[in-house]
């Protein structure tokens, strides 16, 4: 009798462990398919434009959520995305400009930066001033590219906030 | 009167003969029947107990729910007829819904304001059950309410989700805004963070890929979770004996319960139609506490119904559905407002950034994550946390739950001041103003 159970118990166990197996690898398939193999993100790299074109100051670019500043000849980029929860900042113009030394190199301050959606501020450098905010803004990297002399930015690549692109 | 009737035969064991179905049954057997016959009725019982069909004791939360469901799943079916999951098209499609489809607008605000309503009703639900302890066992006896209530949490969150994967889909500049910041949310859980919100947009950025994930969600993978789970919780219902304050009925009815032997069929069938032998079933045995289902229950669920229905569709006709601009990543709206209902945690996210020396705990996760997280464990863990005896269940505001039901008052009272100040006090930049105050001019651009 016992050898007949054992063959029915091993054999039901099989059966629904088989079952188990079976539908679980197809779970595992179907989730694993929802996590993308390729990226149809814009590039990270873009061209922002000639140098010429910048004004002095600030200058917000929408398209890549980032603030461009130009004082004479150098360049650099500040991003406009809340550290946060990534909502696009805005910036508002100081009455009066102030200078601050931040990484042992003066920047000038013409701007403070408000988040619209918890009410997170920053200081014209991006350093974060209140608000729930953990981190300062972002600083990305300008370079010229080598072939039309557009100025490019990587919006992959931040740097310290002594960065400055000088532009010959 | 039976609403049908055909020659009856005798009929074959275990068939039931004909399509018998009264609305005003003239006997108990009918009335019995009336339930055994009917496909959408066999889930209530033949007789159920006077004291949990007063209005007084549930508010009749839950069939409200219901109702709310059903009409969401009526007034979703020609939207999904008319709307287009395409970033490029979705906005259109909406925006056709609203001003060129006949009847367009009415259903759309039929849906918006059913969805509203049902999350309101929801969270009540759950509050009446949390206050008349009506996920504890006070006729034992195998009893497992319990797990309706761990279900019922689910399905607070299911109605949430729900709601949320719903107002993305005219990608509007407010589904646009409440996207990144949800997303952003779950991209704050350390380790996992960042791809989870990868697989949660389908990608890096809030894309095609995006809006076609939290459609099908919003179309087939919640309302099918949510459908399945509400089957389960009016089954649940069936199997502990109906609501808890019927519970007290039972146990005056049981003092020495027979043993059920395992031979004899014990089904509604043969309760229906006088067949089985022996019936253990409290409700029959206590003839002055319980009432046949049909008509006194299904005439106050039709009542509950009817008026869910005739409300949502008054209501739609009154208000009319917001569309924002359309979405533009470009440009967060000033001040960005979340739902009334998310409102709470949109307040907590902005007040949990913690610093301690140079290491900064994000308020996305302490606020978004972990502090929702834990009030939920708890409320899951409550019918096992709650001490409280067991004949305490269904009794509004037991003497023996007073310090609970304090608590459970206080974080409910906390939720509702913080949505308040997300709703009123919160002007440009998520500034704090008076209700009453003028808010300041802000250039619309920089």
């Amino acid at each position: 009798m016992s050898d007949k159970s054992d063959r029915r118990d091993f054999l039901v166990k099989l059966g629904l462990g088989a079952g188990v197996v079976g539908v679980g690898l197809q779970g595992v398939a179907s989730l694993r398919s929802l996590v993308p193999n390729v990226s149809y993100d814009p590039p990270t790299t873009v061209k922002l434009g000639p140098p010429g074109d910048f004004p002095d100051g600030l200058k917000f670019l929408p398209d890549e959520r980032l603030f461009v500043f130009r004082e004479g000849k150098t360049f650099y980029a500040i991003s406009a995305v809340c550290t946060h929860l990534g909502c696009t900042v805005r910036a508002e113009a100081l009455p009066q400009p102030e200078t601050a030394e931040v990484n042992g190199r003066p920047v000038r301050l013409t701007h403070r930066y408000l988040c619209p959606c918890h009410g997170s501020r920053y200081r014209g450098d991006g350093q974060n001033v209140s608000g729930p905010a953990p981190r300062p803004l972002a600083w990305y990297r300008l370079t010229v590219a080598p072939d039309d002399g557009q100025l490019v930015v990587d919006l992959a690549d931040e740097v310290d906030r002594d960065f400055r692109l000088t532009v010959a | 009167m039976a609403l049908l009737k055909r020659k009856a035969g005798p009929a074959a064991p275990g068939v039931h003969p004909q399509p018998l179905w009264s609305f005003r049954p003239r006997s108990d057997r009918e009335s019995g029947d009336a339930i055994v016959a009917n496909f959408v009725l066999h889930w209530f019982p033949a007789k159920v107990a006077r004291a949990s069909l007063a209005w007084g004791y549930s508010f009749w939360l839950g069939t409200a729910s219901a109702a709310l469901l059903l009409l969401l799943v009526l007034s979703g079916l020609p939207l999904l007829f008319l709307y287009v999951p395409s970033v490029e098209r979705a906005y259109a499609s909406v925006k056709d819904i609203e001003y060129v489809v006949t009847f367009g607008a009415w259903i759309r605000s039929v849906h918006r304001i059913s969805a509203h309503l049902m999350v309101a009703v929801v969270f009540l639900h759950l509050v009446r059950v949390f206050l008349t302890g009506a996920y504890k066992n006070a006729a034992g006896g195998g009893q497992r309410r319990e797990r309706n209530w761990v279900i019922g949490v689910a399905m607070l969150l299911l109605t949430l989700f729900l709601s949320f994967t719903g107002y993305l889909l005219p990608w509007d500049q407010l589904a646009s805004w409440a996207v990144t910041v949800g997303t952003n949310i779950a991209s704050s859980i350390p380790l996992v963070g960042p791809q989870l919100r990868e697989l949660m947009i389908g990608g890096r950025e809030i894309e095609q890929a995006t809006l076609i994930r939290f459609y099908v969600l919003h179309v087939i993978v919640l309302p099918g979770g949510l459908g399945a789970l509400f089957a389960y919780h009016m089954w649940r219902i069936r199997k502990d004996g109906g609501l808890a304050v019927s519970d007290h009925d039972g146990q005056a009815a049981h003092p020495h319960p027979e043993p059920v032997v395992p031979t004899k069929t014990y089904s509604l069938l043969g309760v229906a139609r006088g067949q089985s032998p022996v019936i253990r079933a409290s409700a029959l045995e206590a003839p002055d506490t319980t009432v046949n289902a049909v008509p006194d229950l299904t005439r106050r669920a039709a009542i509950v119904t009817l008026g869910t229905i005739a409300i949502v569709s008054i209501l739609a006709v009154i208000i009319r559905s917001p569309l924002e601009e359309p979405a533009n990543a470009l440009l967060t709206p000033n001040p960005a407002k979340a739902p009334w209902y998310f409102l709470w945690l949109q307040e907590i996210v902005t007040d949990t950034t913690f610093r301690i020396g140079s290491f900064t705990l994000n308020g996305a996760f302490i606020g978004g994550v972990l502090l929702p997280g834990l009030l939920l464990a708890l409320l899951t863990a409550w019918p096992w946390l709650d001490r409280s005896p067991a004949r305490a269940a269904g009794r509004w505001f037991p003497a023996s739950r007073r310090r609970q039901t304090g608590v459970f008052l206080l974080i409910v009272l906390g939720i509702l001041i913080l949505t308040f100040v997300g709703m009123f006090m919160r002007g440009p930049y998520w500034q704090l103003f008076w209700p009453w105050e003028a808010w300041p001019e802000i250039p619309s651009r920089i």
